[in-house]
């Protein structure tokens, strides 16, 4: 069962038994997760025709007893806060409270307290508490996200805050899907084993009965991961349609801005949205390359046209038709005239019948055609720019294929040329650093001055500040293929046999992840078990959560894998999705607490 | 999907809450009776109108919770959908009598004409006034109040588009059965009217009927006279209901879009209202230093000026 389903099953239970006009009140992180697994015409359809934010409520005074109140919000504090005085002074006539985790009994208390008119109806706890972006992609959208890098001691309540959100998030995960894993996570994290170890607390000891599902023949398993161990992925260049969107332009919770690009056509809107539950061309192009959704869009654009075309004339015919004036009379000559011209005109009107039956169709195909073009004009325009063509094919050098020697040249090239942008620079500096860290340390050293001197804002220290975070000694998979020897003969074989495209070469790490969960060969070693936990034989079910976040290109290696039926279902989530503005953010924000962290001592 | 029902608790808590509250409030007035909302269901179709339970709310002091009669462009919604629900069931009625038309029948088949006709022309006329009807939700500014109504109406004319859209399907199948039934037995006539308008004006009039042809031409005139009604009829609502739509798919949320997202339509209330306000205080302040009234201001000094030295001119001559 897809986590889209799921959620759209919670807000359909929400909205059911209500009868009567609502109004549906959201708080800053549920306003995601509904927005986009349900759109505002479905809203309609069950008459929620006011939606606002728990913020906003309270700054009205207009009483609006004839609506019903549905709130969907976070068990936060905060949120009870506000629950509270907007009981104490209720506007609407009946309230209904669904939260999107578990309550604490306090909590409870304090809202009953409260609700000295009795306006509350029903107090229930729906699990949707994560944004459910795709059939098997998930994310918790959280801003804070570069606490994982920092040791506990840093800032151990942000930490906690992160570890119990982190927690919250999967917990809702399993309860949508009324399951109880077994949960694995990766030794040589702290961030990881602290999660894996709250969680299984929660599901075994604290809310055991609450998890206490029917049993299947094989549990599920949580591997919880954490993002440092492949520190590769986010800083590649993608070519694939999703991926390349949000690296190069952005995407939030299923949408685009387009703001930050120069000149858009007319009657394009400045946000788009980019679902693969709506949107029929972009789920079959989603996971394919760019030089294939080219020829895709161009064929899209060619329908377009003709049926454009066969609109236009029909415009013109149905004036002429409303014009044309019938004559009766009782002249044969003239009657069998227009007879004759009747018969003609009744083909035109069929033709008009159907162009007022297709508008909305053609209107839509009109809208979607527009958006996908200005999205794939824009990134070639990009591409261009950035010749993001030339950077890409070293990236991927870097990342896959051997050759220290060669791989120094290619990149001091590149930092010389004076067309390739600075985040380039730095991501290329640093994908050379994670493969050759040991190799030749003359030449990398020589590789951070020349970034330095190139790049006037480039902070001092990012990229030895990755190593120390995500260098070879800190990670336990074999990221570059070079560890064991069954990956040197397969990259081997794979450099025999030549690649198809070598701007999508790349495999993420979680690809082997996988397939070692799939051969049921993931070491115990690397990957541990919480508690005395057990696992016999397959698992059916895999949810694997990286701490730290996910990219699109690993959503996309998970989708192929679940298109295989190879009997295992994965599904993938982080704390955020992950580009490589956003990493490098990440890191930034890291560094700089460190930095003013060890000033301090 | 698990959920977890918190209500019992809620409510458990809730009372012993109250009984531990009731002794300390007997001093406190004005804590009226809580009122049980009926369930109103004021646009669902299918449920009855059950009327809204009504305290006067003159009435309210700080405790009771008032339940006002809702706004009044709520009883306008209630009619259009009240309308929509009586197109759908003429609809059903019209689909019947398409099927009736179109079986084989040794009558005239002119009642059944004059039925479908008179049908069409109500659900036609029906989705016109609810058309216009929808039109005048519109009016109010940027409040919570205006949002809902905005919903409401796009809601509605959702409907609406599909009702339109139904009723376009229904009359291009049946005038698609029609024509073929009818030319299986026009064929004749085809013909006729094919070797006829072949011939000259001129030498029109010099061909001489048999009785045979002229009754052929007769019925084939009658029948033709027909067709042209239909065609005429199907134009008619052809072209309204293209209007229809038109003027609908402005209120109808188009769907996969920006507009159809719940955070965009939340973001775009709360900058609409703002814009809303910037744009009134620029108007406001534009007028106050208008230049018109500037303009205004001089004419009537001049004005003045003028009457006084006329008054002048009269005094010293």
């Amino acid at each position: 069962m897809a986590l889209v389903t799921s959620v759209r099953d919670y807000i359909n239970r929400m909205l059911q038994d209500i009868s009567g006009m609502k109004v549906l009140i959201l708080d800053s992180e549920t306003v995601s997760n509904v927005s986009i697994v349900y759109s505002q015409s479905e809203l309609l359809q069950k008459e929620v025709f006011l939606v606002e934010m728990i913020d906003s409520i309270s700054a009205s005074n207009e009483s609006m007893s004839h609506l019903k109140a549905v709130y969907f919000v976070r068990p936060t504090s905060e949120n009870v806060q506000k629950l509270r005085h907007q009981l104490a002074n209720p506007r609407f006539g009946e309230y209904h409270l669904f939260f999107s985790n578990l309550l604490k009994d306090t909590q409870i208390h304090i809202l009953a307290d409260s609700d000295e008119q009795e306006v509350v109806q029903q107090v229930q706890e729906f699990y949707a508490d994560f944004v459910a972006g795709d059939p098997y992609h998930f994310t918790l959208n959280m801003a804070a996200n570069h606490l994982y890098m920092l040791p506990a001691v840093v800032d151990p309540s942000g930490l906690q805050r992160y570890s119990d959100r982190v927690v919250d998030g999967i917990a809702a995960v399993f309860l949508a899907l009324k399951r109880r894993p077994v949960i694995r996570y990766q030794r040589t994290s702290d961030t990881a084993k602290r999660i894996a170890q709250e969680t299984a607390k929660l599901m075994y000891q604290q809310e055991s009965g609450l998890f206490d599902f029917r049993r299947t023949e094989s549990s599920p398993l949580l591997l919880v991961i954490d993002r440092r161990d492949d520190p590769v992925t986010p800083l590649l260049n993608q070519w694939t349609y999703q991926a390349m969107v949000h690296e190069l332009i952005g995407l939030q919770d299923n949408k685009v801005d387009l703001r930050a690009i120069g000149s858009l056509p007319k009657d394009q809107q400045v946000e788009v949205v980019l679902s693969s539950e709506q949107d029929a061309f972009f789920k079959s192009n989603m996971y394919e390359n760019f030089g294939d959704i080219g020829m895709n869009i161009k064929r899209m654009v060619d329908d377009f046209q003709q049926v454009a075309k066969s609109n236009q004339n029909i415009q013109t015919v149905g004036t002429n038709i409303a014009s044309l004036k019938l004559y009766s009379c009782k002249d044969v000559q003239l009657l069998v005239l227009v007879t004759v011209i009747i018969c003609e005109c009744f083909g035109f009107t069929e033709d008009m019948a159907r162009f007022v039956d297709n508008y909305p169709e053609y209107k839509k195909m009109q809208g979607n055609v527009s958006k996908h073009v200005t999205l794939v004009t824009e990134m070639s325009k990009l591409v261009e720019a950035r010749k993001l063509m030339l950077v890409s094919q070293t990236e991927q050098d870097l990342a896959c294929n051997g050759g220290q020697g060669a791989a120094y040249e290619a990149v001091t090239d590149l930092l010389n040329n004076e067309s390739v942008s600075d985040i380039d620079r730095l991501r290329l500096v640093m994908l050379y650093a994670l493969r050759y860290e040991k190799e030749n340390p003359v030449q990398l050293m020589q590789l951070f001055n020349k970034l330095a001197s190139r790049s006037p804002k480039y902070k001092q220290g990012l990229v030895q500040f990755l190593l120390k975070q995500a260098g070879v000694e800190k990670r336990s998979g074999d990221l570059f293929g070079n560890r064991d020897l069954l990956n040197i003969a397969r990259n081997m074989a794979r450099g025999l046999k030549g690649v198809e495209n070598v701007y999508t070469q790349h495999q993420p790490l979680l690809f082997q992840t996988m397939e070692s969960i799939t051969r049921g060969r993931l070491r115990d070693v690397d990957y541990p078990f919480v508690g005395d936990h057990f696992q016999q034989g397959r698992p059916q079910e895999v949810v694997i959560f990286m701490v730290g976040g996910t990219t699109y290109e690993e959503s996309r290696c998970v989708a192929l894998q679940n298109s295989t039926n190879s009997g295992i279902r994965f599904i993938l989530g982080g704390t955020a999705v992950l580009n490589s503005k956003r990493f490098l953010m990440d890191l930034e924000e890291a560094q700089r607490i460190s930095r003013s962290g060890s000033h301090m001592v | 999907m698990a959920t977890r029902n918190r209500t019992l608790l809620f409510r458990k808590y809730r009372n012993s809450l109250r009984s531990v509250r009731a002794p300390m409030t007997e001093s406190k007035s004005g804590v009226g009776p809580v009122i049980e909302m009926a369930s109103t269901s004021l646009l669902h179709p299918k449920r009855s109108y059950t009327p809204v339970s009504t305290e006067d709310p003159a009435n309210s002091s700080k405790g009771a919770v008032t339940v006002g009669l809702p706004p009044d462009w709520v009883d306008v919604s209630e009619e259009i959908s009240v309308n929509i629900q009586r197109a759908r069931t003429k609809m059903a009625e019209l689909g019947k009598a398409h099927a009736k038309a179109l079986m084989p029948s040794f009558g005239d088949g002119k009642e059944d004409q004059h039925q479908i006709e008179s049908l069409t022309q109500e659900v036609t006329l029906l989705l016109r006034k609810s058309e216009k009807q929808l039109q005048r939700l519109s009016k109010g500014g940027p409040s919570e109040d205006s949002s809902v109504r905005k919903n409401v109406q796009r809601s509605l004319a959702t409907d609406l588009q599909q009702l339109s859209m139904e009723l376009r399907k229904k009359q291009s199948t049946y005038l698609k059965r029609l024509r073929l039934q009818k030319e299986d037995g026009g064929d004749l006539e085809m013909n006729l009217n094919g070797s006829s308008s072949r011939a000259e004006d001129d030498d029109f009039d010099d061909i001489l009927f048999s009785e045979h042809q002229m009754s052929k031409i007769k019925k084939s005139e009658e029948i033709s006279v027909e067709r042209e009604k239909e065609i005429q009829q199907v134009v008619e609502s052809v072209n309204e209901l293209a209007q229809i739509m038109k003027d609908l798919s402005a209120l109808v949320i188009d769907q996969g879009t920006i507009v159809d997202r719940i955070d965009y339509n939340i973001q775009n209330v709360a900058s609409t209202v703002e814009d809303g306000l910037k744009q009134l205080q620029k108007a406001e302040r534009t007028q106050r230093s208008g230049g018109m009234v500037k303009c205004a201001s001089v004419l009537v000094i001049l004005c003045f000026i003028m009457l006084v030295l006329l008054i002048l001119k009269e005094i010293i001559f």
